[in-house]
Parts: structure tokens; C-alpha cells; sequence
């Protein structure tokens, strides 16, 4: 597989820390999905994915994270991304997520 | 004469950064500056991506040929699927909430200089997309 995904519950900070490395696309984003998903339904609460280390993502990862946050956000939690690669923020603020997420 | 690679790729998810690599490649030797490389690896990831979700229940191959002109690259890309109505498409708004949903189709004109989309119901998808190397020096 061409990603890794760490999560880690960070109880300091009462959030989710995500590190995402390699490159997600169509065919590993249900993976990062069904992550995200465990996390949540472990433990509700913030998220925060580190991006230092993701290469490349496509809108089927992007889809994945506004997915999420569409649906965490009916609770009053939200995700913020921190670290992208000049290649990632291009996309975040093409697609007009860097708004919400950055 | 540009010279022309082409490739026949199996409609799975898994081909789509074999796709991605090769254009990588190819964009590298055409003279792209990194930046520009990774708009081309985007598009294309997309394109592949948007023929692997709508080419139907079974997997279909499709069609990728690289053209390596003296200033533009030229990508096509191209299946005998379901395809889908391209009237049909709306363009998201940037920064709404969705998953999918047209998003695809939106990077890829806005990474690219040139784009071109077909698609018809039963016969398939085109997509011809070109970079032009002159545009990094404006």
C-alpha cells in the first residue's frame, strides 16, 4: 500500500491526531475512511490530520475528509488539516476547502 | 512528429498510480517544472479515476495516450463504458460540502490549460487534456 495512517488519541488535547503518509487515491481512500470512522465511533471528539508526510492526494481523499466533516460538524466537531505540501494546499484551496479545514 | 505512448489500462482502482507514475515520467523528460508535474499527475489521477467509477458494474479498459509535442502535452484518456451525461454535470462550488460529485471533473480544469470532455450514455468516455510548457515561463 502506498499510505500509512496513524492515528493516535491525543487525551492532552482532547482530539483525534491523524498522520496520513504516502499518497491516497481511489484506491486506498475507503481505507482512510473506514479510519477515520473507527476513530470516531471509538471516541467523539476533534480531528487533526497531519499532512507533513502525504505526497499526493486526489478528490476522492479530499472527499473522504469533507465527508467526514460534513458529518462531524452536525455534532459540533470539526477537522483541521496542519502541514500540506505546496501540492496538497493547491488543491485544498482549488476546491475551496482550505476555508474550512486549514 | 510528437512522439506517442500509449497504454491500455485494466478499469481497477489499483492502475490508477501505475497511470499516475507514467505521466510523472513522461512530463519529467517533456521539461515540466515539479509544480506542473504534480498538476499533471492530479489531472490524469482524476480522468482514470472518474472512468474507473463511471464505466459501469465490470471493469472496463481504457485507453491512455500520451503526446509529447515540441511545447504541449497532449492526454487522453478514454473508455467504452457506460459513460454519463456531461449536460447532466453541474460544477461544484468551490468550498461547499460534498463528496464526489463533480469535484473531479472541476481539478481537472483547473489544473490543466485545455481541456476537453465527452461523454456519452452507453458509449463512453474522452477526456483530452493538454499542459503547455510555455505557460510556466509567463
Amino acid at each position: 500500500m502506498a499510505m500509512s495512517i496513524n492515528a493516535n488519541n491525543n487525551a492532552a488535547e482532547g482530539l483525534w491526531d491523524f498522520k496520513v503518509v504516502g499518497e491516497v487515491d481511489i484506491s486506498n481512500a475507503h481505507y482512510f475512511k473506514t479510519q477515520l470512522e473507527a476513530a470516531l465511533a471509538e471516541k467523539q471528539q476533534n480531528i487533526r490530520i497531519d499532512l507533513e508526510d502525504l505526497n499526493y492526494i486526489d478528490s476522492t481523499g479530499l472527499g473522504v475528509i469533507i465527508g467526514c466533516y460534513g458529518q462531524i460538524k452536525k455534532d459540533g466537531l470539526t477537522i483541521k488539516l496542519v502541514n500540506p505540501k505546496p501540492n496538497v494546499k493547491k488543491l485544498l484551496t482549488i476546491s475551496g476547502f482550505d476555508k474550512v479545514l486549514l | 512528429m510528437a512522439d506517442v505512448l500509449k497504454l491500455t489500462v485494466p478499469g481497477k482502482a489499483e492502475y490508477v498510480r501505475a497511470v499516475r507514475m507514467t505521466a510523472a515520467t513522461v512530463a519529467s523528460g517533456c521539461g515540466f517544472d515539479i509544480d506542473q508535474i504534480e498538476d499533471i499527475k492530479v489531472a490524469i489521477s482524476e480522468a482514470c479515476t472518474n472512468i474507473v467509477l463511471h464505466g459501469g458494474p465490470e471493469p472496463v479498459d481504457y485507453e491512455v495516450v500520451f503526446e509529447v509535442g515540441e511545447d504541449t502535452l497532449s492526454i487522453t484518456v478514454e473508455d467504452r463504458g457506460e459513460g454519463y451525461d456531461v449536460e447532466g454535470y453541474v460544477e461544484p462550488v468551490p468550498g461547499e460540502i460534498q463528496e464526489g460529485g463533480g469535484l473531479g471533473i472541476f481539478i481537472i480544469r483547473a489544473l490543466m490549460d485545455e481541456v476537453d470532455i465527452r461523454s456519452e450514455v452507453g458509449a463512453g468516455t474522452f477526456i483530452c487534456m493538454k499542459k503547455r510548457l510555455l505557460a510556466q515561463a509567463v
